[in-house]
């Protein structure tokens, strides 16, 4: 590991998306009795981004991570990191910094010691030692509580300390598991702009595991939406959220509509893109989507209203829709009302 | 005490006279210038703790105990805390069953064992008693030491073994800079234990005694049967005075609550 770069990267430089991934995952199962965690999964994680793992728990993403961070081992396939074969290195030689969702601070050294303790093993020089353990607490905003016990500290310094003991190592890769999940509400919102100010000043690549999409789409530069061991879908979170590829991701995404299109394709629309006038009436937008139906429940909620209609597809099939409009728009609605429901055509997503 | 809890702080209460009172009685006994074990003591004088102190029977037998107990704890230690780091670390396949063995000295009565190891050993192979007084005391720390430290360990986080070797320590040094000093209070707390069970045994001594393997309790048990005088308080009382040096010694490093926690949780 290259021990003498800096740990703020040139702002000038800026990564290359078309370099070496970080590390990757060649047809990689883990199998646990007759349990498989991780099924043949293949997976690519870019360099100097931030990748997000998500996933319902079981999906295998933790499964992953510690595969990858060398704490268990593939039952098959291979795992590259910078390219070189990884798959037998025990953790010690991989080079990597891991922040695990306990924070798994050392209770007999203090907060300095902690942060020190990876910089001690690669035999720095004290002052080194110290300077770079200085760096990393001020870049979490702890310099000031270097000489503290992890005791001491509340839930979030503790998890600040986790972070800046991963990072004073110049780690190949920044890997996180649901480093979120045991924060409070507000301090969780505030934590993520944390860590994607930290990933950038520093350009690590960074690999994220959490089950909250909202998390995975607010920090991630790249998503891979698990389940059951499988990847269901890897890319941008414009792309996952944009157009998901199956239903599983769509639902995990927060869609709501699921309708059988003409051709036996199922297709899924957000509830803020349906619309809901009065039924006979040729309001809305030409061509497209429009079903008819009655309004089984309207939920009010300041700008916008949440309207359930119970419509009826060309099959005959009932569904159940979540229209999101606008306040002025459901005036004059009124629960049991019949109603089309509309849509344009470009909103309407197949899976 | 916990004033708000009437019920429990009367029975804490209570308790403390059954247990303390009659100690009282023998600590003011150990006092008198009389020669019968009598209360009210006859007048004050530490005639008796003289005597103790220069019967040659106890204090060989104390020494006894106290190379018996020390030896037995060290042994009992070098094999329970690798055994707790296998049972609650490693990939041991049929971990139960082994720790049920390492606890079993808790269940069977100490008589089977201690019979069982003279037949065995100093009958039939004629091994030395010390040896056997040794082993025996040994297999009976084993289970303070294995609990306690278990206890210790697994109220750990497994993460942090883990987190060391992610930083880049190998085992062996995970194990001497992380693990070790996270059990430390477990192990001396183990050890403390395991010296006082050692110290205050009876049965396995009684059974796995020599004429030149006799400890202290035995020798007790031996002088009371014979003569019911003052120095057998004195000597109570001088075991008494030792324990609470030990007992103020583990608080002021360690503490109770964090030795005996181990236990009760």
């Amino acid at each position: 590991m290259n021990t003498t770069t800096p740990l703020r990267r040139n702002p000038e430089d800026h990564p290359d998306p078309q370099s070496a991934p970080a590390a990757s995952f060649k047809n990689v199962s883990q199998v646990f009795g007759d349990f498989t965690a991780v099924d043949d999964i293949s997976l690519e994680i870019p360099a100097g981004r931030l990748t997000t793992l998500l996933g319902p728990s079981g999906c295998g993403k933790t499964t992953s991570l510690r595969m990858l961070a060398g704490y268990s081992q593939p039952s098959s396939g291979t795992i590259y990191i910078q390219g070189e074969d990884a798959t037998r290195l025990p953790p010690e030689r991989r080079g990597l910094g891991m922040v695990f969702q306990s924070y798994a601070l050392f209770p007999h050294m203090t907060v300095a010691e902690n942060v020190a303790y990876g910089l001690k093993l690669r035999k720095l020089p004290r002052a080194e030692q110290d300077r770079r353990a200085q760096e990393s607490l001020d870049m979490v905003g702890l310099g000031h509580l270097a000489k503290s016990r992890p005791r001491q500290l509340s839930g979030g310094q503790q998890q600040r300390v986790a972070l800046a003991r991963a990072i004073a190592v110049r780690p190949k890769l920044l890997l996180l598991d649901e480093p979120l999940s045991n924060l409070d509400a507000r301090l969780r919102v505030q934590m993520r702009s944390e860590i994607r100010r930290i990933q950038g000043e520093t350009g690590l690549s960074v690999v994220l595991v959490t089950h909250d999409q909202d998390e995975a789409l607010e920090m991630s530069d790249e998503m891979v939406v698990m389940r059951e061991g499988k990847i269901m879908q890897q890319g941008a979170p414009q792309e996952v959220f944009g157009a998901p590829a199956n239903r599983f991701v769509a639902e995990f995404m927060g869609y709501e509509n699921f309708l059988s299109s003409s051709d036996g394709a199922t297709l899924t629309v957000r509830p803020e893109h349906l619309g809901v006038v009065p039924a006979g009436t040729s309001q809305g937008p030409l061509g497209g989507l429009r079903l008819q139906g009655h309004i089984l429940d309207l939920a009010y909620r300041g700008v916008d209203v949440l309207v359930t209609v119970s419509a009826r597809e060309a099959n005959g099939r009932e569904v159940r829709l979540m229209c999101d409009i606008r306040a002025e728009a459901a005036r004059e609605l009124q629960r049991g009302d019949q109603v089309d429901v509309v849509a344009p055509t470009a909103s309407l997503i197949e899976l | 005490m916990n004033t708000r809890k009437p019920v429990a702080a009367a029975l804490a209460i209570v308790g403390y006279i059954v247990m303390l009172v009659p100690i009282l009685f023998v600590v003011a006994t150990a006092f008198t210038s009389g020669s019968t074990l009598r209360f009210p003591p006859e007048g004050l004088s530490f005639q008796w703790f003289d005597a103790a102190l220069s019967y040659a029977p106890f204090t060989g037998a104390l020494l006894t105990s106290l190379q018996l107990a020390v030896a037995s704890t060290f042994l009992a230690l070098a094999v329970g805390v690798p055994a707790t780091l296998a049972i609650y670390r490693g990939a041991l396949p049929g971990k139960g069953l082994v720790e049920g063995l390492f606890l079993s000295p808790l269940i069977i009565p100490e008589l089977v064992v201690g019979l069982a190891l003279y037949q065995q050993l100093i009958i039939t192979f004629r091994v030395d008693n010390w040896p056997v007084l040794l082993l025996g005391h040994t297999a009976l720390l084993l289970p303070y030491a294995v609990r306690v430290t278990g206890a210790a360990l697994a109220g750990s986080d497994v993460s942090l073994e883990e987190a060391a070797r992610g930083l880049g320590a190998s085992p062996l040094r995970t194990f001497f800079t992380i693990t070790l000093p996270i059990l430390r209070p477990g192990i001396f707390s183990a050890a403390l234990l395991g010296f006082i069970t050692s110290f205050n045994n009876v049965p396995l001594s009684l059974l796995l005694q020599s004429r030149e393997s006799r400890t202290l309790p035995i020798t007790m048990l031996d002088y009371v049967q014979q003569s019911y005088d003052p120095m057998i308080a004195a000597t109570s009382t001088l075991i008494l005075a030792a324990t609470m040096v030990i007992a103020v010694i583990a608080e002021r490093t360690v503490g109770f609550a964090k030795i005996f926690g181990g236990i009760n949780r």
